[in-house]
């Protein structure tokens, strides 16, 4: 087990490695570079000084020679300054990330909250009225675009009953204390709420199928257990090894969803962040974060194939292919 | 010698009898007429421009958000726009772009699955890295990244990038580079188990090699989960493509896309909802017939399998 | 006699078993350890044994479809393995095989007209017409109508499809079928049928046949040759009226003894082999049967005898004696 997961961090590693220098070379082909911008800032500067420039910042290094430096910096702790923030990228990217693990986690509770009694539900009683109706409503949450959701929900919200706040995490003016915060979180997480519930509901509707079928729910009704303790007890508690594996491996969708989110409302979290880097030609922005976001969900998915390895015993570690006879 | 028999089974193949259990799925089968009206309308918006005498991109600041009337049934837009016919037009890209992205990652990942499932060993391991690599990947910000390169730096010449047509092939090319992976996965499997099917060993038997072996008899015996999958997959890619095109990354203007159609809209949200409200109105439409299509499919190709 | 028209020189192969953490090797199925047979144009040999003994492999050893780990397939005299590709090819077109189960060896994407007709294609006989004339000529051999061509497989019985699938095998004029339990997947009543036109077809073509099969009655009633095989090694091997007559390895002597004989009443004496068949994977050492043997001796313990004995060989140390 501890050599699987070795293995797995290993692989882990090399994955972010390569993806870090694929991500530097993508955003070395970004419009513009630095020296443009340099340019535009300022419209004195020659031709001759950009080039001038351009050999002192190490521009006219070769793609592979510029990444190196980079990564040696940045295993050194340097990951360059924001141009917007105009700060050391690691010193801006706390206050983002603590806004997106806010947003992402309550969504994320409020989400599971509704997913596994809705999904339970509508296994116990397959192919009832309710169950289609559950079923309608998964497949539309799937189904919305996330920012015309948002959109949706600031009309409805914000312009046609002025009642929550359309942008932002505090009012103008600040003071506003928590429920000022909390009223300025409730479109945000709804929205990336109605965008995970369904496809949660439906991993945990398909489990509960799943496991409704096996021999041991049958050996229990027939020991005598009641309907319920049944559903809730044994078949849930043998649902959930799949479920969590399959949200756990939807980690990058949620933070895709976060990211369309955030934009839409304003937010300022690691969605945002990542876009509004991007859309800035904030170069060390966009990629230490882009790497973050990569690091972040790979956990995610390693911590997904090591709690599924870990809570069911039928899985062996075996790489390779069995005996053919 | 024996007596010629004659075969016993009724001559109804697995034809009827998928068209059968997916006329069952009334959801699926209200979606089909959906997405067939849609594509109608989509393809009618030249006679729709002819009938209404305007075009979908000729500006007219005088007519500036306008209401529904006869000659604007949905309105203009803020540039004076006719809303309709912008909504057709946008119809056309978002529902070709989504079926070309979602059959070009179904090429690749048809490839990619069925090279890993039969040849198995080092490849397979490789192959089946690099889907999980890319599974692993956050998506939407790899593809906002992949939006924004700048064609001219790989060696567009610089009016071939800027050109909006090429937005449309570029929205293509880099959905379908993320989104193989689950043709991929599903062929992978399918071919593990088809592979070991005698009729591949009878091939083999009488000398056919790998190529006429994936061709010819494992391709045609996995083609039920390519295809679920890919129907499925075209809802993904309209709303990836329509979050790009919001975001100024994806179609380029003047050509309308339902999702660029909603650049801006914040600033829209006072004045005009009903801006607003359309483009993503008929995404969504559209994405949850795809869905609900790739749903009745699933079960009538495969009867005992329970919802993803 | 003339020259064999097929022959095994020593064939091995091993399969590596992986399992535990990481998939390690954990050993290996012995399937072949060092087998030797001949197969004379138009006669049959049949390949018998339990499952599990190797059979299976050895068939898919001549089809080309494993490549065995040592030894030689000659065909012709020929090496296969080292041919050239025009001899290869030749080869293989030559050699054509039967699968036991008719419902899995026929692709359910192909009409019988594709089907019967992929070897003819991958070989390259024939133009378009000449296919066609050619399929629906085989198919009229094995008695199935021409004009169900355009059916699918789905559409026939297990003995039509059997049928079809010998279709196939006949199309590119084979000079040898290798037929791995072509009947055991087929109803009682069938099978008859199909054994039949089995034989009418070497009758009528003078083809050889490599008969796997588990089924004595079969064997006594097909076989021109008979060679025993138990846990991946020929422990006897001889023309059937011979072996049936006077078995002289033990194993094959408890087979015959288990197998009720078409014509009944002539069970013979004997013990049904006790305990079971050892795992392929950690075969015993020596003989491979001593563990089961009435006859066991102590040299059975330690050296594996040899198959010995020209026509009628058999590999035993202490044989059963002639009646």
């Amino acid at each position: 087990m501890i050599r699987y997961i070795l293995q797995r961090l290993g692989e882990s590693a090399a994955v972010i490695a390569l993806m870090s220098f694929v991500i530097y070379a993508l955003i070395g082909l970004m419009p513009g570079d630095p020296i443009d911008l340099m340019i535009n800032s300022d419209p004195r500067l020659t031709p001759a000084d950009a080039a001038r420039l351009r050999a002192v910042y190490g521009l006219d290094r070769p793609l592979v020679d510029r990444y190196l430096s980079w990564a040696a910096a940045a295993i050194g702790g340097d990951f360059g300054n924001s141009r917007l923030h105009v700060r050391p990228v690691l010193d801006v990217m706390p206050g983002f990330l603590l806004n997106t693990v806010k947003l992402m986690g309550l969504s994320f509770i409020l989400s599971v909250a509704i997913a596994i009694p809705a999904g339970v539900i509508a296994a116990r009683r397959q192919n009832s009225r309710l169950d289609h109706v559950i079923n309608l409503l998964c497949f539309a949450g799937i189904s919305v675009p996330v920012f015309w959701l948002a959109l949706m929900l600031i009309i409805l919200f914000s312009v046609m009953m002025p009642i929550l706040p359309a942008s932002g995490i505090a009012s103008v003016g600040g003071g506003g204390g928590i429920m000022d915060a909390a009223r300025h979180l409730v479109l945000p997480v709804a929205t990336l709420t109605i965008f995970s519930v369904g496809s949660y509901t439906r991993f945990v509707r398909a489990a509960m199928i799943e496991v409704l079928r096996q021999d041991y729910i049958r050996t229990a009704r027939a020991k005598g257990a009641g309907p319920s303790r049944i559903v809730w007890v044994h078949a849930l508690r043998n649902a959930m090894i799949p479920v969590v594996t399959v949200i756990a491996l939807s980690f990058g969708t949620l933070f895709s969803g976060a990211l369309i989110t955030e934009t839409m409302f304003a937010y300022p979290g690691m969605g945002k962040l990542i876009y509004d880097s991007i859309m800035g030609n904030d170069y060390n922005m966009a990629l230490v974060t882009l790497l973050f976001a990569t690091a972040v969900t790979l956990a995610a998915n390693l911590l997904a194939d090591l709690a599924y390895a870990w809570l069911d015993p039928r899985i062996s570690y075996a790489a390779g292919e069995g005996a053919r006879p | 010698m024996t007596d010629i028999v004659r075969p016993t089974a009724p001559p109804d193949g697995m034809l009827i009898l998928f068209a059968r259990r997916f006329a069952d799925h009334r959801l699926a089968l209200a979606s089909l007429v959906v997405l067939l009206a849609l594509a109608l309308l989509a393809a009618a918006a030249p006679a729709a421009e002819w009938l209404l005498g305007v075009s979908a991109n000729s500006v007219n600041l005088t007519i500036r958000f306008a209401p529904p009337s006869l000659a604007h049934p949905f309105g203009t837009d803020e540039l004076g726009r006719d809303l309709l016919v912008r909504l057709l037009y946008g119809g056309r890209i978002s529902l070709a772009v989504g079926i070309a992205a979602a059959l070009a990652s179904a090429v690749i990942g048809t490839i990619i699955g069925l090279l890993a499932g039969y040849y198995g060993g080092k490849l397979d391991a490789l192959l089946m890295r690099l889907t999980d690599g890319v599974i692993a990947l956050p998506l939407l910000p790899l593809l906002i990244v992949l939006a924004a390169v700048d064609l001219t730096k790989i060696g567009l010449p610089a009016e071939l990038a800027r050109d909006p047509d090429v937005s449309l092939y570029r929205m293509v090319v880099i959905i379908a580079l993320v989104s193989w992976t689950t043709v991929a996965r599903l062929v992978r499997g399918a071919t593990l188990s088809v592979r070991e099917r005698e009729f591949v060993l009878a091939a083999a038997a009488c000398g056919a090699g790998p190529l006429r072996i994936m061709a010819v008899h494992i391709l045609p015996n996995v083609v039920s989960p390519i295809i679920v999958a890919t129907t499925l997959s075209v809802g993904n890619v309209i709303l990836l493509e329509s979050v790009l095109s919001f975001l100024g990354l994806g179609i380029q203007p003047p050509i309308a896309s339902w999702g660029n159609m909603l650049t801006g809209a914040q600033e829209l949200i006072w004045s005009a909802p009903q801006l607003v409200f359309w483009p993503g109105a008929l995404i969504f439409a559209t994405v949850i017939a795809f869905n609900f299509l790739g749903d009745g499919m699933q079960d009538a190709l495969d009867p005992r399998a329970i919802t993803r | 006699m003339t020259a064999p028209l097929l022959s095994a020189e020593g064939l091995f192969k091993h399969f590596p078993l992986r399992g535990g953490l990481f998939g390690r090797r954990a050993g290996k199925v012995h399937a072949l350890n060092g087998i030797d047979f001949a197969i004379w144009p138009g006669r049959t040999l049949a390949l018998v044994g339990e499952s599990g003994c190797g059979k299976t492999t050895a068939a898919r050893a001549v089809a080309g479809l494993i490549r065995p780990d040592a030894g030689r397939l000659l065909f012709r005299g020929k090496d296969v393995a080292t041919a050239s590709g025009n001899d290869r090819k030749s080869a293989r077109r030559a050699m054509q095989m039967v699968f036991q189960d008719p419902y899995g060896s026929l692709n359910p994407r192909l009409n019988v007209n594709a089907i019967v007709a992929e070897p003819l294609v991958i070989h390259g006989i024939g133009d378009g017409a000449a296919r066609r004339d050619r399929v629906a000529e085989v198919l009229a051999q094995v008695g199935i109508d021409p004009r169900d061509g355009e059916r699918y497989p789905h559409e026939f019985s297990g003995g039509q499809r059997q049928r079809i699938a010998i279709a196939r095998a006949l199309a590119p004029e084979p000079e040898l079928i290798i037929a791995d339990e072509p009947l055991s997947a087929l109803d009682v009543s069938i099978q008859s049928q199909v054994l039949n036109l089995l034989k009418d077809i070497q009758a009528a073509r003078g083809l050889a046949f490599l008969f796997i099969t588990h089924d004595l009655a079969v064997v006594d009633y097909f076989a021109d040759e008979v060679a025993v095989m138990y846990l991946g090694h020929i422990v006897e091997r001889a023309p059937r009226a011979a072996l049936f007559a006077a078995p002289r390895h033990p194993y094959t002597r408890t087979l015959l003894a288990a197998a009720p004989r078409p014509g009944g009443g002539k069970r013979r004496p004997g013990a049904v082999p006790a305990g079971e068949v050892p795992s392929p994977i950690d075969p015993p050492a020596g003989c491979p049967f001593h563990p089961r043997c009435p006859r066991a001796v102590s040299a059975c313990r330690e050296t594996m005898p040899i198959l010995s004995g020209g026509d009628h060989a058999f590999a035993c140390h202490n044989p059963e004696p002639v009646p």
